[in-house]
C-alpha cells in the first residue's frame, strides 16, 4: 500500500518528462543523447553549486530569512544559467534543429534536477507508513520545474544561439530569463521571509510557470518569424 | 590530456561516492525515522503457571486503531481497540475476554497519576493533590488488572499514559468512528504498530535476597544471644514488569525496613546502648509467589542462626493505613510469645493514638499457597508474626504491587507512623522497657524517624518496577538496596536463587508503540486515476500542439496497421 503510494508519487513526479519526451517531436529526432548529456552536464553543475555554497555560506541556525545570504544563494544560483549556456551552446550535438535542441537540453536538465533532489526523499518518505500531502506536491513542484526549465532553456536559446532576433525583445528576454534563474531565490523568500506554507509555494509555482511557459513560447514564436 | 581528464574523472568520482554513500544511509534510515508519533508501551505481563497461559501472548502489533465508539457488529479482529481507563467499561472488557472474541489488540490508556515517571504529576505530595475521582479510578484499574492478570488472552494488550499526543490521535479515531466508518485498510484513519519479535521465556531467572546483620553485646556469661529478625519483601508483581512499582506493596515494608535498620545501628555503635539482642534484617524476593524467596534464603541460613531467632516480624504494605494496623500470626493468641509481641506493640500503639489489632490465621502444610510472609517462618516453627494494614489475607497475585499501587495513594506519614511503632516495640523488647513510659524514638531528638530518609526510598521505590524475573542479578536497584543496608548494617550479603516452581515468564515487558497516520487504499486508487488522466492530457496536449491532431488519431491507429505488417 505504501508502496502503491510511493508509485503514485513518482509517476507525478517523473511520468511528465517521459511524456513530454514520447508526445513532442523529441522522440522522432532520438535526441535522447543530448537530454543525457545535458543531464551530466547539470550533475557537474549542481557538484560546482555546492561546492560554491558550501564555501561561500554559513550555516543558518535559525530558519529566518537573510537577505545577504540569499543574495548570495541567488548569485550561486546563477551557476546553473552557466552550466545551461555551456550544455546550448558548447556541446557537439547531433543535427537537430535549434527548436529541438532547447528542448532536448530543458528535459534532461529538468529530469536530472528531478532525480537528484526528488528520487532520495521520495525513496525515503513516501513509503513509510504515514502519510503526508508532501510528496504530492514535491512532485507537482517537479512538473513546475520541468516547465521552468524548459523555459529557460528556450530562453537561453533565444540569447545565445539566435542572432537574428527583434531588438525590441531583447530585454523582455532577459527579464523574463533573470526572473526564471532567480526562481528558486523567490520560493525560498516565499517560504522563509513570508512564512508561506508548502502548498502555497507549489501553487504560486504552478501558476509562475505556466505564465512564464506562455510568455516564452510566444517570444520564442515571435523570434521565429522572419520579421527583419 | 588523456591522463589529466582521466585524472579529473577519478576526482569526480571521488566526490560522487560520498554521495552514494549518504544515499544508502537515507535508504537504511528510512525504516525507523518515519513515524509520526513514537509511544512508550508497556506489555501486559505473560507468565505461565505450571504450564497454563496466562496473560498476552502476542507482542507484535500492526493493525488500524479504533475507539470504543466503534461501529456495532463491524469485525474487530483486525482492529486495535483503544481503551482510555476514564471510559473503560469494565462489563464490556470482562464479556469480551471471557467470550474469547476475536481481536486485533488493546491498548490502555491510563491517567497521568500511575505513571512514576511523571515528575509533575505529584511525585512527593500525598493524597490530597489527586484529581477528583481518582479513586474510582483506582478501583478500576485494580479491577481491570486482576481481570488481566488471570485471563489468557490471544492478542498483544498494551498500558500507555494518557499525553497530548495520545490523546490527540484517540479523538482523531473517535471523530471517525462517530461517522460510522470504521477505520480498516479502505477508509484509512490511524495505524499502531510495534515491531518486537515473539516474546521468549526468560531463562532461569534469579531471585536475589539481601541479608544484614547486628549483633548485640555479648556478655561473658552467654553463650548465644537470641535474635530478632525483619523482614519485608521488595520485589513486586503487576499487570505489567514495566510499570508494578508497588509503592505500598510492598515498597512501604521495605522503606520501614531500611529505616528501623538505621535507626536501631545508631543504637548498636555505641556499645552502651547495644542491646542483648542480634539484629537480623532480611530483604526477601520473591514474595508475590508465596514467599518463595523468603522460603529459600530461611532454608539456606545457618541452622543456629534459625533456631536462635526469638521472633520475626514481617513488614508488608505499611504506607496507607490511617489508623488502625494488624498483626497477623499462625499461632494462636493464646501463646505467650504472640501475646507478648501483641502486649508489646499494642502498648506503644495506645501512645501513638493508633489501634492494633490481631487477627489469627492457621496455616495449612500441605495448601502450598502461602498468604503472609511469617507463614514461611511459622512452616519451620519459628515465631513470626506480620504487620500489615491489610485485615486479610490477600489471594495469590493480589496486592503485590501492581500499575494500580502508585506513589500517589502512599502517604510517606504512614510508613513514617509504621516504623516509630515498629522501631519502638523492638527497643522496648530488647531494652526491656516494656512497663516503662519511655520514649526511645522520640521526635526531634537524634534518634527520632528521619522522615526525609523514608520520603526519599519511597520516591526511589515508586520509581524501579521490580518484577523479580525481570530484574537482574546485578541491577543497580538491587546493589543500591545493598550499599545502603551494608551502610547500617554488617555482614551483609547477597543470595541469588535461582527462581523456580510453577511460574515461567516472558520477556519484550517494554516496546516502543509507532502511530502513523495513513491513507486508505482507494485514495490511492483514486490518486492513479488522477495521475493517469493528467498524464494521458499532457500527452494528447503535446502530440496536438506539436504535431497536430492527426498525429494523435494516427497514434491510436498504429497497432493495428503493424499487425498487419506482421501478419
Amino acid at each position: 500500500m505504501t508502496l502503491f503510494h510511493f508509485f503514485n508519487c513518482a509517476i507525478l513526479t517523473f511520468g511528465p518528462h517521459a511524456v513530454y519526451y514520447s508526445a513532442t517531436p523529441l522522440s522522432e529526432y532520438d535526441t535522447l543523447g543530448t537530454s543525457i548529456k545535458s543531464a551530466i552536464v547539470y550533475l557537474v553543475t549542481a557538484l560546482v553549486k555546492l561546492v560554491c555554497l558550501a564555501t561561500f555560506l554559513k550555516v543558518s541556525e535559525t530558519d529566518h530569512f537573510d537577505p545577504y545570504q540569499e543574495a548570495l544563494k541567488a548569485l550561486i544560483g546563477f551557476v546553473d544559467v552557466a552550466g545551461l549556456y555551456f550544455a546550448l551552446t558548447q556541446l557537439t550535438h547531433r543535427n537537430i534543429s535549434q527548436n529541438h535542441k532547447f528542448q532536448a537540453v530543458g528535459l534532461g536538465w529538468a529530469f536530472a534536477d528531478s532525480v537528484l533532489h526528488r528520487l532520495a526523499p521520495l525513496w525515503v518518505g513516501a513509503r513509510g507508513l504515514e502519510f503526508t500531502w508532501d510528496f504530492i506536491l514535491q512532485g507537482l513542484e517537479a512538473n513546475a520545474n520541468l516547465v521552468f526549465s524548459i523555459s529557460l532553456a528556450a530562453l537561453g536559446s533565444l540569447m545565445w544561439l539566435r542572432k537574428n532576433k527583434p531588438k525590441t525583445l531583447i530585454p523582455i528576454i532577459y527579464v523574463c530569463a533573470v526572473i526564471v534563474a532567480t526562481m528558486p531565490s523567490i520560493t525560498s523568500y516565499l517560504k522563509r521571509g513570508l512564512g508561506w506554507h508548502f502548498p502555497e509555494v507549489v501553487g504560486f509555482q504552478l501558476s509562475i510557470s505556466l505564465v512564464m511557459a506562455l510568455i516564452s513560447c510566444q517570444l520564442f514564436s515571435a523570434c521565429q518569424r522572419p520579421s527583419y | 590530456m588523456a591522463a589529466s581528464k582521466r585524472a579529473r574523472d577519478r576526482h569526480v568520482m571521488d566526490s560522487v561516492y560520498p554521495v552514494i554513500e549518504l544515499l544508502f544511509l537515507l535508504i537504511a534510515c528510512s525504516e525507523l525515522c518515519d513515524a509520526a508519533t513514537v509511544v512508550d508501551v508497556y506489555r501486559l505481563i505473560q507468565y505461565d503457571i505450571s504450564g497454563v497461559p496466562f496473560g498476552s501472548r502476542l507482542a507484535g502489533l500492526n493493525h488500524h486503531a479504533a475507539s470504543m465508539h466503534f461501529p456495532p457488529s463491524s469485525d474487530l479482529s483486525r482492529t486495535v481497540l483503544i481503551i482510555p481507563l476514564r471510559e473503560l467499561n469494565i462489563s464490556f472488557v470482562k464479556e469480551y475476554i471471557s467470550q474469547r472474541q476475536p481481536l486485533g489488540g488493546l491498548l490502555f490508556l491510563l491517567p497521568q497519576m500511575f505513571n512514576y515517571e511523571n515528575k509533575g504529576g505529584g511525585g512527593g505530595v500525598d493524597s490530597n493533590h489527586l484529581e477528583h475521582g481518582s479513586e474510582e479510578l483506582r478501583n478500576v484499574l485494580n479491577e481491570l488488572e486482576q481481570l488481566l492478570i488471570h485471563s489468557n488472552i490471544p492478542y498483544p494488550v498494551y498500558f500507555t499514559f494518557e499525553d497530548g499526543d495520545t490523546e490527540a490521535v484517540l479523538a482523531d479515531i473517535k471523530r471517525n468512528d462517530a461517522t460510522g466508518q470504521p477505520a480498516t485498510a479502505t477508509t484509512g484513519g490511524y495505524k499502531l504498530v510495534v515491531s518486537v519479535s515473539e516474546p521468549k521465556k526468560i531463562v532461569s531467572p534469579t531471585i536475589t535476597n539481601i541479608q544484614g546483620w547486628l549483633p548485640g553485646l555479648k556478655t561473658d556469661g552467654d553463650n548465644q544471644l537470641p535474635t530478632i529478625a525483619i523482614v519485608a519483601s521488595y520485589d513486586t508483581f503487576g499487570a505489567s514488569p514495566g510499570l508494578s512499582v508497588g509503592s505500598d506493596s510492598n515498597g512501604s515494608g521495605a522503606v520501614a525496613l531500611l529505616e528501623i535498620a538505621r535507626l536501631f545501628s545508631i543504637l548498636y555503635s555505641n556499645p552502651n546502648t547495644r542491646g542483648r539482642y542480634n539484629l537480623l534484617f532480611g530483604l526477601t524476593s520473591g514474595g508475590p509467589y508465596n514467599y518463595n524467596g523468603t522460603q529459600k534464603w530461611l532454608r539456606s541460613v545457618d541452622q543456629r542462626l534459625r533456631e536462635s531467632i526469638d521472633y520475626a516480624i514481617c513488614l508488608n504494605s505499611v504506607g496507607s493505613w490511617d489508623n488502625e494496623l494488624w498483626i497477623h500470626v499462625s499461632k494462636p493468641p493464646e501463646n505467650a510469645y504472640i501475646k507478648q509481641i501483641f502486649e508489646g506493640f499494642s502498648n506503644v500503639a495506645e501512645e501513638l493514638g493508633v489501634k492494633v489489632g490481631l487477627k489469627h490465621k492457621k496455616i495449612n502444610i500441605s495448601n502450598p499457597r502461602v498468604a503472609w510472609e511469617h507463614e514461611q517462618f511459622s512452616k519451620l516453627r519459628v515465631t513470626a508474626a506480620t504487620i500489615s494494614e491489610l485485615s486479610a489475607a490477600p489471594e495469590l497475585l493480589e496486592r503485590t504491587g501492581g500499575i494500580v499501587d502508585s506513589r500517589n495513594f502512599v502517604n510517606e506519614t504512614s510508613v513514617i507512623k509504621s516504623v516509630k511503632l515498629i522501631a519502638e516495640s523492638l527497643a522496648r523488647h530488647i531494652y526491656g522497657f516494656q512497663e516503662k513510659n519511655i520514649q526511645i524514638f522520640a521526635d526531634n531528638s537524634s534518634l527520632a524517624v528521619n522522615s526525609f530518609y523514608v520520603k526519599s526510598w519511597l520516591e526511589l521505590l515508586s520509581r524501579t518496577p521490580r518484577v523479580a524475573p525481570f530484574l537482574p542479578k546485578n541491577d543497580p536497584f538491587i546493589l543500591a538496596l545493598k550499599k545502603e543496608l551494608e551502610d547500617h548494617t554488617h555482614e551483609v550479603n547477597m543470595q541469588h536463587e535461582v527462581f523456580d516452581g510453577m511460574f515461567t515468564f516472558y520477556d519484550s515487558s517494554k516496546a516502543k508503540l509507532n502511530i502513523y497516520q495513513v491513507a486508505s487504499v482507494t485514495f490511492d486508487l483514486l490518486l492513479l486515476l488522477v495521475l493517469g488522466s493528467y498524464l494521458i492530457v499532457l500527452f494528447s496536449i503535446l502530440v496536438i500542439s506539436t504535431r497536430g491532431l492527426d498525429d494523435l488519431i494516427s497514434l491510436f491507429r498504429r497497432p493495428p496497421s503493424r499487425k498487419v505488417k506482421t501478419a
